[in-house]
């Protein structure tokens, strides 16, 4: 019985831990100017992001090292850094738009100006960090982070054409209006918002703070492989809602009120309310996995002590870098950066980073010496083998698109 | 493990984990020491060995740095003789502890002046 709650509890978590401010941003965006012509983007975004997590996870549980750990063994020191200097950037932008966005949900309710709560937020995460055992942290703000399922409730309560949603899904065109190179940018940046990095480097430095072993391999799989899905569900769910109320009216999402106005529409004050819980546990929740990655990060790379698990005076340097990052990219907040321009810049430089730390796990979850009998499958590295051409293609294409774009205007 | 270790486990060693007797995190193979024979004879540990293995600029960055932090600039890399290690897996272990190893400086320094200084650093939160 208790395993039961276990895994439950760890699929509810999985599904309110996946959509984050990208998640966000990038389905509003995309729906209130795409339809659902781009929803096959999620479809791919989720299998990719269910392959890496489920492989960096198993890597983590089954040789007890964290990814960059391995990052740096099998691409050396040069490569390793490089690497890391790009995660690293990627995940610190995120960083920045995640405590911007909680800020922002502030600045929603109290109609103070966000930039006031910035270093509030920056303080609350920190102590949060610094406080709170690891596993009432990451199920805490999954859970709450459920509360988004208020945007599936408010397209019920829109009723939609639901035929007509499904074939726009399943025979994509380039709405009337949109460039093609513009409609790839945005597949970019919804496919880099569901595959974000820093969730593998969370992920699997997490099965590690949770001391996972061989035998909690299953429980990690059900957790990758429902949470995850319909986690994508429920980000697919903000993109229907934009698009049945935004769409119609020509209006472009570039601030969260216009996120916030489908549910205000279909599900009214309460909605808001559940609107305004889950924004703010999804950010936040998202705010305290990237503050922990960069942590984790650098501690692998160099091999220092590194975790929750440990009191901080044993992980001291793991924990300055944490603090160093929390503030940092509260800083970058603070210059008045829209933190939702912020977000678009962040998820596609996500999926231009994305094979740097793919290929290597990759590598290492075939090496038997290190792996054993729980090596990848056949199958398992049929589909990775083709995701990272995938990975490749997108990561190539991604800064010229950008450009071709002017990031997608 | 009294006899050197063949020239060809270096490859194998560099970049590794360490960690010591109680499962802390010692470092990283930043280089291996090797005697004139052709066996590996320590592993050496910290900025100062990783850096001239980056090479470059980037080698001198770090040698700089490290100098900065360590305020010393004959500062030694770690060494941890070839005969401490007790298991090779995905990590090395090695049979002393990291405070008797001495490699660790900068985490004291990081602990002493900032982290050790916040209320709550000797509680463990799992």
């Amino acid at each position: 019985m208790k395993k039961v709650l276990q895994v439950f509890l760890g699929v509810l978590t999985a599904i309110g831990g996946f959509v984050d401010i990208g998640d966000l941003v990038a389905n509003a965006l995309v729906g209130s100017r795409f339809g659902m012509s781009l929803a096959w983007v999620v479809a791919v975004g989720v299998i990719g992001i269910c392959l890496f997590a489920e492989m960096s996870g198993r890597v983590a549980a089954v040789t007890g090292r964290g990814t960059f750990d391995l990052v740096r063994e099998r691409l050396g020191p040069r490569a390793g850094l490089l690497n890391l200097v790009a995660s690293m950037a990627v995940t610190f932008l995120t960083l920045a738009a995640e405590i911007g966005g909680v800020a922002l949900a502030f600045e929603l309710v109290s109609s103070v100006n966000y930039l006031l709560f910035v270093p509030l937020v920056a303080f609350l995460v920190w102590i949060v960090i610094w406080r709170m055992p690891f596993a009432s942290m990451e199920r805490m703000f999954g859970i709450a982070g459920l509360a988004l399922l208020v945007f599936a409730v408010a397209v019920w309560q829109l009723g939609p054409d639901w035929g007509g949603l499904a074939h726009q899904a399943t025979h994509p065109v380039v709405p009337d209006g949109e460039g093609h190179p513009t409609y790839w940018y945005y597949a970019i940046a919804l496919f880099g918002a569901a595959m974000t990095p820093y969730e593998v480097f969370f992920f699997s430095s997490g099965a590690v703070e949770e001391k996972w072993t061989k035998k909690d391999l299953v429980i990690e799989r059900v957790n990758v492989y429902i949470g995850f899905p319909l986690g994508g569900l429920l980000s697919l769910a903000i993109a229907v809602a934009t698009f049945i109320v935004l769409f119609p009216e020509g209006v472009e999402v570039s601030r969260l009120d216009q996120v916030a106005l489908p549910v205000v529409l279909g599900a009214g004050k309460v909605g808001f309310a559940f609107l305004i819980v889950g924004f703010v546990a999804a950010t936040f929740g998202a705010a305290l996995e990237t503050a922990l990655s960069s942590g984790y990060c650098i501690a692998q790379y160099l091999g220092w002590s590194w975790g929750k698990h440990l009191e901080p005076r044993k992980a001291s340097r793991f924990h300055l870098v944490v603090l160093m990052s929390i503030i940092a990219g509260s800083m970058l907040v603070m210059t008045t950066l829209d933190p939702i321009k912020v977000t678009e810049y962040s998820i596609v430089f996500s999926a231009v980073a994305l094979p740097l730390t793919y290929f290597p796990i990759l590598v290492v979850a075939n090496d038997s010496g290190y792996m054993g009998e729980s090596v990848n499958s056949r199958f398992t590295n049929g589909l990775a083998t083709v995701y990272l051409v995938l990975l490749t293609v997108v990561a190539l294409t991604a800064i010229p698109l950008m450009l071709a774009t002017k990031a997608g205007q | 493990m009294t006899t050197g270790r063949r020239r060809d486990l270096a490859l194998h060693l560099l970049d590794r984990q360490i960690i010591d007797t109680d499962g802390d995190a010692v470092g990283n193979v930043d280089d291996v020491e090797i005697s004139e024979e052709g066996y590996v004879t320590a592993l050496l540990v910290g900025p100062q060995a990783l850096a001239p293995r980056l090479g470059g600029l980037l080698g001198q960055w770090l040698a700089f740095l490290s100098e900065g932090i360590s305020r010393s600039s004959t500062a030694e890399p770690t060494r941890i003789g070839i005969d401490l290690v007790t298991d090779y897996g995905s990590a090395i272990t090695v049979a002393r502890s990291r405070a008797e190893l001495g490699a660790h400086r900068n985490e004291d320094r990081a602990r002493d002046y900032f982290i050790g200084r916040i209320p709550g650093a000797d509680h463990a939160r799992d």
